[in-house]
């Protein structure tokens, strides 16, 4: 994380930023969530909630 | 307005108090020195007010009074110690009278939340962003709302949302979905909170056929699903996740629009049935208002010009007004919700720049609040003024609040208390027998309040006051009383 982010943003709060943008957000936001269900960024300890 | 010059200005004070509400951000602090509000950036936060300082869009907004003015001074004129740790220093403009979200009125809080979207929109195209989304960075000229945390300005990467999204929910758009849409004054939410209202809590209002009111669905409802569901992922991750599946600055600019529009479309006006008992309590005859303006207006011109009047019960504004042809700044505290948000939005359309309305319950000032209690700073710690006018307002306090007189003199004196000599009290004594105070005294047992006199006031007063003048009101029921607190 950047230095500079003294806030907790929330993982939810940047997350849903996608979806308010429109159409070209949704979209953002199926690519994130069909490549977190395919494991692409599956590099957590096993047991931690997806 | 304080434009940044190229070549740092000294600074003239001995010791740096720090601001105990600029803590948050460690790259940035505010101090206080002789009256001067100082901001000390660290290296890196350097390089970014050097960046942002070069930018068209930061000085368009400065020179449109946006951002609170802000220019650099020299370290090497500080006290030695007290800037050791900052690569630079900022000195701002000063604010006439710091208050806070939970003091401000529904139109307030919006157009505070749609300066802090207009910044953004400026501030995105340009490669910046914020690095928060709190009300707590705007203050007030008057009637016209400012951005004050500069150090909150920093280069965007690219692909990367909002990082202050989560806390302008939480500070600026959920307090306003909760009057507009539920009817329900936000202030008491945002004074006990300091981060504000939480996604999970709005949901819980905002359950059942509620959630299709405008904005709720995504910005409560969705919000907090995703916060559950992702409640252990750490925002470095999401962040470059997102940035993978093509998150980009565009994106950033339609939310921003989406907020705007959202925001813009949020208003609350109260029920006709308001304005009507209101009237019933506004009962005054033309004399009466005549002989009150005049004598209001006497008092403060006699004064020497106050740098800061208080009138406490500001009702309409009438009083404001009059005090803001003598004065240099009025602060127009009103309890009722209502009344202060049309003060405010006849005061914006006015572009009035020296009357600052605020919602504020008389008999519960705003406390000290956040951490130690002191992060925001107490009313009476902020408000010490030259004058104070407080009329048609103290048997509210003594009957209908119960307070004993001589508690709500010495609260009264006790703003004027770095006055001095100039200090002015202007306070209306409303009889036991004027139709106001008996409609007071019906809610209560017969004789609670013995000591509610006329003759008793002014013993009272006279004990903390030289009384320079006295006029019955024509009607016969009320008297006006000019002090000066004595010692």
């Amino acid at each position: 994380m950047d230095v500079r982010a003294y806030l907790d943003a929330g993982s939810g709060s940047l997350i849903v930023q996608a979806v308010v943008g429109g159409a070209a957000g949704v979209a953002v936001a199926a690519r994130l969530y069909w490549r977190r269900l395919t494991g692409r960024f599956r590099r957590r300890p096993s047991g931690e909630r997806d | 307005m304080l434009m940044p010059p190229s070549v740092p200005t000294a600074v003239s004070g001995r010791g740096l108090a720090a601001d105990p509400g600029s803590f948050r951000d460690p790259t940035t602090r505010v101090f206080h020195a002789d009256g001067q509000v100082l901001r000390g950036l660290d290296p890196r936060a350097a390089a970014d007010w050097r960046a942002l300082a070069a930018t068209e869009f930061f000085s368009r907004l400065l020179a449109e009074g946006k951002v609170c003015g802000t220019e650099i001074v020299d370290p090497e004129s500080v006290p030695a110690g007290t800037a050791g740790r900052w690569a630079a220093l900022l000195r701002h403009e000063r604010i006439p009278f710091v208050s806070y979200p939970y003091e401000w009125s529904f139109a307030m809080l919006r157009d505070a939340a749609l300066l802090h979207l207009e910044l953004l929109q400026a501030a995105v195209p340009a490669g910046f962003t914020t690095k928060d989304g709190s009300a707590y960075n705007l203050q007030w000229r008057g009637s016209e709302p400012v951005f004050i945390d500069v150090g909150s300005f920093e280069p965007a990467r690219e692909g990367e949302p909002w990082a202050g999204y989560r806390q302008f929910c939480q500070t600026l758009l959920y307090p306003l979905l909760v009057q507009a849409h539920l009817g329900l004054d936000f202030q008491p939410w945002l004074r006990s909170r300091i981060d504000g209202l939480e996604p999970g809590q709005m949901r819980r209002l905002f359950g059942g056929i509620r959630r299709f009111r405008t904005g709720v669905l995504t910005h409560v409802h969705l919000h907090d699903s995703l916060q559950v569901r992702y409640a252990d992922a750490g925002t470095g991750a999401v962040r470059a996740q997102l940035r993978d599946a093509g998150f980009s600055r565009d994106l950033v600019l339609a939310m921003l629009r989406g907020l705007d529009r959202l925001v813009r479309r949020l208003d609350w006006r109260p029920p006709p049935s308001h304005w009507i008992e209101y009237r019933d309590t506004c009962g005054y005859t033309p004399a009466d208002r005549a002989a009150k303006e005049r004598f209001v207006g006497a008092a403060l011109a006699e004064a020497g010009r106050p740098n800061l009047v208080l009138d406490l019960g500001a009702n309409d504004g009438t009083y404001a007004r009059i005090a803001a042809r003598h004065a240099g700044y009025v602060v127009a505290v009103e309890g009722d919700p209502a009344v202060a948000d049309q003060l405010y939005r006849r005061l914006r359309a006015e572009g009035e720049r020296r009357i600052l309305p605020l919602v504020m319950d008389l008999a519960d000032p705003s406390p000290g609040g956040g951490w130690r209690g002191v992060e925001r700073g107490s009313f009476a710690a902020r408000a010490q003024a030259d004058a104070v006018l407080a009329l048609a307002v103290l048997h509210h306090l003594a009957i209908g609040r119960n307070v004993p007189l001589p508690e709500v003199l010495d609260w009264l004196l006790g703003f004027l208390g770095a006055a001095g000599p100039v200090g002015r009290l202007v306070v209306e004594f409303v009889h036991p027998d004027d139709p106001m105070t008996v409609r007071l005294l019906a809610n209560k047992p017969a004789g609670l309040f013995p000591d509610y006199r006329r003759d008793e006031f002014e013993r009272l007063l006279g004990e903390r006051c030289r009384i320079l003048r006295r006029l019955p009101l024509p009607s016969g029921t009320r008297t006006l009383y000019l002090g000066v607190p004595r010692g």
